[in-house]
């Protein structure tokens, strides 16, 4: 199972020398994650943070055995850097860039979908955390708390504040999933909803989903055939238009498919909570775990 | 990026799609020449904006005279067209296409679009073309045949046989239907398409295939990849706000409501207006500023904001994560004073730093009402709109 992540989890960053790469590196060994590399092509041999800089991932997996990786590449190449760690064999690979071609995300999705060791989460997201152990993302660290609560979003700062609700009512979390905002992920809601109802510290879900595409009515049907803990949800976009994209790659309703009455209708059907408004996402999950 | 019809199908052209041949005018004056070179007395004019519907809005003409084709072209250019994919400030048609009229014997439905589900590009066909495919999903679903595409685009021989069989084509006209639907598999890969259609495609009665319409968007995260379609895209199809917005790098969806909001994150943004939509209000637009928002991206934000003139009250709301909230509160200040703001402003910050932020906001001495919680913030905004009606 991809989570909960742990002290032990040993990360590397591709692109540990761009800026945002080399601002998230230091933002997780701040928390505590165990990073213990990285990767940019030409910087072999160097050192940032104290941790050795490779040429390649293969170098990288190989000198520091890590377990997961989470990648900062430019979208123009992150479709490449997602397939040299699939190759390199690392288990978890964690895509934060947003941009990348669709095209390119077809011939990594077969790729991942068929991959004997590696799963890919996002791209377009915040990443992974399991509080208070080990956090690999952008997210911030301090508005989480070790709790029960499994989150599973498409979304970043949405995310946010729904951890944010759930420590404030002191639920606190287990582990936060972003699976991310693009057309296409390596991971959707099904593979974490499933890593949660296997996962003894989560005892009740909060999903977090939007308009477009049929995740969560997907989800929806796995729930109410599988999910035996509380599920709570809120679904971003009423008020979308159709036919408009709303930021995100994926948040796009298309010929009257991915309404979010459309996705609120099915949760309800399934037996979970939806939250009415964003700021009662911490209230639903609550409410959850007294039915 | 969406396309107009004529550059849509230059690129099928490209890919050895026949299309009847057309022209594309944009004053009155070029319309001799047009229909000189096309050789013809009777054509369907069309005007090329970027929004389907153009039959219902009354944007395509039949001409069966020279004389009609001047004349319709004359109506068609500078016609506004509103419906709902053009969102409510509606498009003008710029330019409008004259082309040949042809022998119809049958219309058929061939599209390429991503299956998120599937995680593949996927040919959609039918032997019902003509209306919009989810009309044909909806009546006779039986009737739609769905083909992945491999991810080098070739589409592979049995897959064409299959669908010239469903299509009901047979002897010539299966062969050239069959290159049709391979050539259109190609260019949706090859273009970095996120749909490509050709709606109708039609069949002679000499058992010609040729495309009469089409439909092209190109997926935005790859024209870095493309740069002959820099010239597609066309400002004049995108609400003036839209393409400013495009332009500082924000995500901005003009809406129809009188609450303006500006927040970081997508999924934040939508669920703000739902928020406001929630407790009674009407949001007037989707703003992502994204998560690095500076002092220059929050005054863009607010002028894109303000030049919708239905705006009564704003709502700004962020969850400072790696942004500090002391310097969203900064930009704020500053922003409302350089553009001297005038509409009624409600910040609700929360996350890092946030108590430094909100001080700067209320030792600014501005007009700024400082929100607590989500659910405060968007009551305040709400009222703060009604009451500035």
């Amino acid at each position: 199972m991809f989570i909960p992540l742990n002290e032990k989890t040993r990360v590397i960053t591709q692109g540990i020398t761009g800026k945002a790469g080399q601002f998230h590196t230091e933002q997780c060994l701040a928390y505590g994650t165990k990073m213990v590399g990285g990767v940019t092509p030409g910087k072999g041999g160097e050192k940032i943070f104290g941790l050795p800089v490779f040429d390649t991932v293969a170098e990288a997996k190989k000198e520091t055995n890590c377990d997961a990786t989470m990648i900062f590449v430019p979208p123009a190449y992150a479709a490449d850097s997602i397939l040299e760690a699939e190759e390199a064999g690392i288990p978890l690979i964690i895509c934060i860039t947003e941009g990348i071609p669709i095209r390119d995300m077809l011939e990594v999705s077969k790729i991942m979908k068929n991959s004997k060791t590696s799963r890919l989460i996002g791209p377009n997201c915040p990443g992974v955390i399991t509080p208070g152990k080990c956090k690999i993302g952008i997210m911030p660290g301090y508005i989480h708390k070790p709790g029960k609560i499994g989150i599973v979003s498409r979304s970043g700062t949405l995310t946010y504040e729904a951890v944010w609700q759930t420590t404030q009512n002191g639920l606190g979390q287990s582990t936060c999933v972003g699976i991310g905002g693009d057309p296409l992920n390596g991971t959707d809601f099904i593979d974490v909803l499933e890593a949660f109802e296997k996962d003894p510290q989560t005892e009740a879900i909060l999903m977090i989903g939007e308009i477009g595409g049929d995740a969560e009515e997907r989800a929806a049907e796995w729930i109410a055939k599988h999910c035996k803990k509380p599920v709570a949800a809120f679904i971003a976009g009423r008020t979308a238009p159709a036919g408009r994209r709303m930021g995100h790659a994926g948040a796009i309703i298309s010929g009257g498919k991915g309404t979010a009455s459309g996705k609120i209708e099915a949760l309800r059907k399934a037996g979970v909570t939806v939250a009415e408004s964003p700021a009662e996402m911490g209230a639903a999950v609550e409410k959850s775990l007294t039915l | 990026m969406n396309t107009h019809e004529y550059q849509a199908k230059h690129v099928l052209q490209k890919f050895g799609i026949p299309i009847p041949p057309f022209r594309v005018v944009e004053n009155i004056n070029q319309v001799e020449k047009a229909v000189k070179d096309l050789g013809i007395t009777k054509a369907a004019v069309k005007v090329q904006i970027h929004a389907g519907g153009r039959g219902k809005a009354g944007g395509v003409k039949l001409a069966k005279t020279v004389e009609e084709i001047h004349s319709h072209v004359k109506n068609l250019l500078g016609m506004k067209i509103i419906n709902n994919q053009t969102g409510p400030e509606g498009v003008i048609a710029h330019k409008v296409m004259i082309t040949d009229l042809t022998e119809i014997k049958k219309e058929y439905y061939a599209g390429a679009v991503i299956d998120r589900k599937n995680g593949t590009a996927s040919l959609i066909i039918s032997p019902e073309g003509g209306m919009d495919i989810e009309e044909i999903a909806e009546h006779t679903p039986e009737k739609i045949k769905t083909v992945p595409i491999p991810e080098n685009g070739k589409l592979r021989g049995y897959q064409l046989i299959q669908m010239a069989k469903f299509m009901g084509w047979t002897g010539k006209t299966a062969k050239e239907g069959m290159k049709v639907l391979a050539a259109l598999a190609k260019a949706f890969i090859e273009t970095d398409a996120s749909l490509l259609e050709i709606n109708p495609l039609v069949e002679t009665p000499s058992g010609e295939i040729l495309a009469l319409d089409a439909k092209l968007s190109i997926d935005n995260n790859a024209l870095f990849r493309h740069p002959e379609f820099a010239e597609f895209y066309d400002k004049t199809q995108i609400p003036s706000n839209e393409a400013e917005a495009n332009e500082h790098e924000l995500a901005y969806v003009a809406l129809d409501g009188d609450i303006g909001c500006m927040v970081n994150g997508a999924g934040l943004a939508m669920a703000t207006m739902d928020i406001i939509q929630h407790f009674g209000g009407k949001p007037a637009n989707f703003l992502d500023v994204g998560g690095s928002a500076d002092v220059q991206k929050v005054i863009e934000g607010f002028k894109i904001i303000l030049s919708d003139h239905n705006v009564k009250a704003i709502l700004v709301n962020i969850f400072g994560g790696i942004m500090n909230c002391a310097t969203i509160g900064e930009a704020v200040v500053k922003a409302v004073k350089e553009l001297g703001l005038k509409v009624p402003l409600v910040v609700r910050m929360e996350g890092t730093n946030v108590e430094a932020g909100r001080k700067i906001l209320a030792d600014s001495k501005l007009d700024i009402s400082v929100a607590k919680g989500l659910s405060d913030a968007a009551q305040m905004v709400v009222a703060a709109g009604k009451k500035n009606r």
